[in-house]
């Protein structure tokens, strides 16, 4: 097993395993906005792992690049989510 | 099997909590399943397309990732008064 492989090996581990964490906390939570810090949690970091996983095996050619550009996506985009979720929950709170 | 391939089969299985929580909670926090769902189906056709050695199959997982955030969006702002 090469160098090469056990990066691609741990970025993915470790992808995966925060996402899992991510996925388990949304259960375990009993709040929709402990829910909504661990949705948030698992579009920053794990998507970003992934990407470098990518870009470590593909280089910068499409692959990586459209890897790169879905885990800046999710980054932008979920907070936006995470925004018009919470105020809906509270809308119902009132 | 690679890497990518149980990577994604390891992902997937995240989809299971998301769905409890879409049935066992309230509608609001059956969003937030949704969302996460949305992330990691996203991430899980990027392992597959890396695994698979099909770069095309990335275009799929783009697509996903931006038609989730608009499908979720509608709801939350359009159908937010109703759930």
């Amino acid at each position: 097993m090469s160098a090469h492989d056990v990066v691609l090996g741990v970025l993915v581990g470790a992808a995966v395993a925060g996402e899992l964490l991510c996925c388990i906390g949304l259960v375990v939570m009993r709040d929709v906005y402990d829910r909504l810090h661990y949705a948030m949690a698992a579009s920053a970091v794990p998507p970003f792992l992934v990407a470098a996983a990518v870009l470590v095996e593909e280089d910068w050619t499409q692959p990586g690049i459209n890897a790169l550009l879905i885990a800046v996506a999710l980054f932008f985009v979920c907070p936006v989510l995470a925004h018009a979720t919470a105020r809906v929950a509270r809308t119902r709170r009132r | 099997m690679n890497v990518w391939l149980w990577g994604a089969t390891a992902l997937l299985l995240g989809v299971l909590p998301c769905g409890w929580v879409a049935v066992r909670a309230s509608r609001v926090d059956a969003l937030v399943g949704l969302q996460t769902a949305g992330t990691v189906v996203t991430l899980a056709l990027v392992l597959l397309a890396e695994g698979f050695h099909r770069s095309s199959y990335m275009g799929v997982a783009v697509t996903l990732a931006f038609l989730s955030f608009v499908g979720t969006l509608l709801i939350a702002r359009f159908l937010g008064g109703h759930l």
